[in-house]
């Protein structure tokens, strides 16, 4: 899988890249409209990731160049503008998603890893982690091959777990994932850990093993470990 | 008491006019009686002039009884009077009228046949009463006419040359800089009136430009601390992967998170306050408060769950709103969010909807919230608590762009209420 990380902010492109980069993805980057420009006319890319707001030329630009190349690679936008036009805008051009600054790296893996479920010719929407197998479009999920019944969040949370594998996730980050804008005004995760403790016994008691590690005071891990 | 301005100056005019009144009432009465006085001393001395010159030298003694008997106002009496001519009023009793009537009087030395007499000349002075009394009528009359005038007029042309004023107050009066129609002064035809609503335009529209600035300040600063605030929060993202760290260093980037959000949050609420002025939620639809209610509540119930909060309802009527989706419901869940986070262990929340009115009142603080910065940017009762303090302002804000009311109460049991009239 390849990625392109477009960003001027140097360090968060750094930040994306690295977080992004490991067996699973290879990650380019770059920082100007230029050097955006010559790379997309060069290769194909799985998933793009555009800052609309570049210093030397717009990223809508950027998104309709992209798209005027018959290009199709997945998009998505980040910005410092949470603006419902902006938004719209973005997605009316052909971008895939749409995250506003600041954002956890973890949120956007998952993006990514959505918008490439989404692209992928073969269509596969099964995802697996050891002896878990996540059907995406199902939302179904079994363990050793025997269906497991999960609740909505809980499934999400599965779900980000298996993308987010062999991470350290804080809760900050895991509860804005599940509850979006409202998280914005709560104030304490036991609620998050009360959804943990669940996924984690029924996925137990499904017979597999216990993946989900517990790092003290910032919040979880799936590994094996 | 505060008077208005027409009074003041018609109030001014009249007691003036009373005033001279008063004053030149009796200056007039007696400067009028004064020249009645001199024109009737005038004539005796004339009719005096006549018998010395005419009369005098001519009449007999055997004619003086008969002159006496014919003329009522002129008698010639025996002896000597007085030594010089000597006017003076008497009075005397007039057997036509039956009382006693003030007179004019003159008396003379004179000699008849050389034998020394004395001339007696009088005027009736009722005539002049009665003629000061008319006098005094008109006068009168030409006064209250004149008040009366004068008031009318002073009303009629005040009203007028202040209307342009009255004009002006209105339109500050109606006037808010947050909305976007500033006030449009018409032109007057007086000078001081275009003096006054230029500097008013002047001041305003200078107003407008700041408060406008100000504004795009809050929207770009909020906007530009997005950037770093995403490389912050990357970064804690990035630090936390790291296999070597302590406990201890897991607190620190835990607290390092928790602060992040802090600002992420301050950040957002700030770029909606912002958009909220901008007027960029303009689409309204209609949106049933009571769904909205029932969908988020197992939310809202969740939260609640640790302080251990009952959340009771009594949704009496379907209550209809046309307003913005996403505002709406960003006004029900800060004001249910407060209700959760100033609550106490073990309290409750109440939401109630009543004819055109949402409740949400809860236990808290056991003292009332001060009603007057209660929906300040920035303010909180609680310094300690981890809200941004702009939840209510928001709130307040979405409000005010609704026209709907918000007001807060505080009763005895320690219950804090938000009343929202749509």
């Amino acid at each position: 899988m390849k990625l392109l990380v477009i960003e001027d902010e140097p360090s968060l492109n750094k930040s994306i890249v690295d977080y992004l980069t490991d067996r699973l993805y290879l990650c380019e980057s770059v920082s100007r409209y230029d050097e955006a420009i010559e790379k997309i006319e060069c290769y194909q890319y799985d998933c793009i990731v555009l800052d609309i707001m570049l210093p030397d030329g717009n990223g809508l630009k950027l998104l309709e160049q992209i798209k005027a190349n018959n290009k199709t690679d997945g998009i998505i936008i980040i910005s410092a503008r949470n603006e419902l036009d902006d938004r719209i805008k973005g997605i009316e051009l052909g971008a895939d998603d749409y995250l506003t600054k600041p954002f956890h790296l973890p949120e956007l893996a998952v993006r990514i890893a959505a918008i490439i479920r989404r692209k992928s010719l073969m269509g596969s929407n099964l995802l697996a982690f050891q002896e878990i197998r996540v059907d995406v479009s199902g939302k179904s999920v079994a363990v050793n091959d025997s269906p497991l019944t999960l609740t909505r969040k809980e499934h999400d949370l599965l779900l980000y777990f298996i993308i987010n594998k062999n991470r350290v996730l804080s809760k900050n980050a895991i509860a804005e994932h599940l509850w979006g804008d409202d998280m914005d005004m709560v104030d304490n995760h036991d609620f998050l850990y009360t959804h943990v403790k669940n996924l984690r016994r029924k996925l137990v008691q499904a017979g597999a093993n216990d993946y989900i590690q517990s790092i003290y005071g910032i919040g979880y891990k799936f590994s094996i470990s | 008491m505060n008077k208005k301005l027409l009074h003041k100056t018609s109030r001014a005019y009249l007691l003036f006019s009373l005033l001279i009144l008063v004053v030149s009432a009796p200056i007039f009465y007696y400067g009028i009686q004064g020249l009645y006085i001199q024109e009737a001393d005038d004539t005796l001395l004339l009719h005096k002039k006549e018998f010395i010159l005419y009369s005098a030298p001519t009449i007999q003694l055997q004619d003086i009884p008969a002159w006496n008997r014919f003329n009522r106002n002129t008698k010639i009496e025996n002896g000597t009077l007085v030594t010089k001519d000597s006017l003076f009023y008497g009075r005397h009793y007039d057997t036509l009228d039956a009382e006693v009537e003030p007179y004019r009087e003159l008396y003379v030395p004179v000699n008849i046949q050389g034998k020394p007499f004395t001339y007696k000349a009088r005027i009736n002075l009722v005539e002049t009463k009665d003629l000061l009394k008319h006098i005094g009528q008109l006068f009168l009359a030409i006064t209250c006419l004149l008040l009366v005038g004068l008031y009318i007029i002073t009303n009629r042309l005040s009203r007028k040359l202040w209307k342009p004023f009255y004009e002006t107050l209105e339109q500050m009066e109606s006037f808010e800089i947050d909305k976007h129609q500033p006030p449009n002064f018409s032109p007057t035809s007086i000078e001081e009136f275009n003096r006054l609503n230029r500097s008013i335009q002047q001041l305003i529209d200078k107003n407008i430009l700041i408060y406008k600035s100000q504004r795009e300040f809050i929207d770009n600063a909020a906007h530009e601390l997005q950037t770093p605030l995403a490389v912050f929060q990357a970064k804690v993202d990035l630090l936390i992967q790291r296999p070597d760290l302590s406990e201890e260093q897991f607190e620190i980037c835990s607290s390092l998170n928790e602060n992040i959000l802090r600002l992420t949050r301050l950040n957002r609420n700030l770029l909606l306050l912002s958009r909220l002025d901008n007027d960029s939620y303009a689409d309204k639809e209609n949106i049933s408060l009571n769904d909205h209610l029932q969908k988020s509540l197992p939310f809202f119930v969740e939260q609640g769950r640790k302080k251990n909060i009952i959340i009771e309802t009594s949704l009496e009527e379907n209550l209809l709103v046309l307003a913005n989706p996403a505002l709406t419901e960003i006004l029900v869940s800060n004001l249910l969010l407060n209700a959760i986070r100033h609550n106490v262990e073990d309290g409750t929340i109440n939401i109630s909807i009543k004819k055109n009115c949402l409740i949400i009142s809860n236990t808290g603080l056991n003292y009332p919230l001060d009603k007057n910065s209660l929906f300040n940017r920035f303010y909180k009762a609680d310094p300690s608590s981890q809200g941004t303090g702009l939840g209510l302002s928001i709130v307040k804000k979405i409000a005010d762009l609704n026209n709907w009311t918000i007001s807060y109460s505080f009763s005895n049991n320690n219950l804090h209420s938000f009343t929202i009239n749509f």
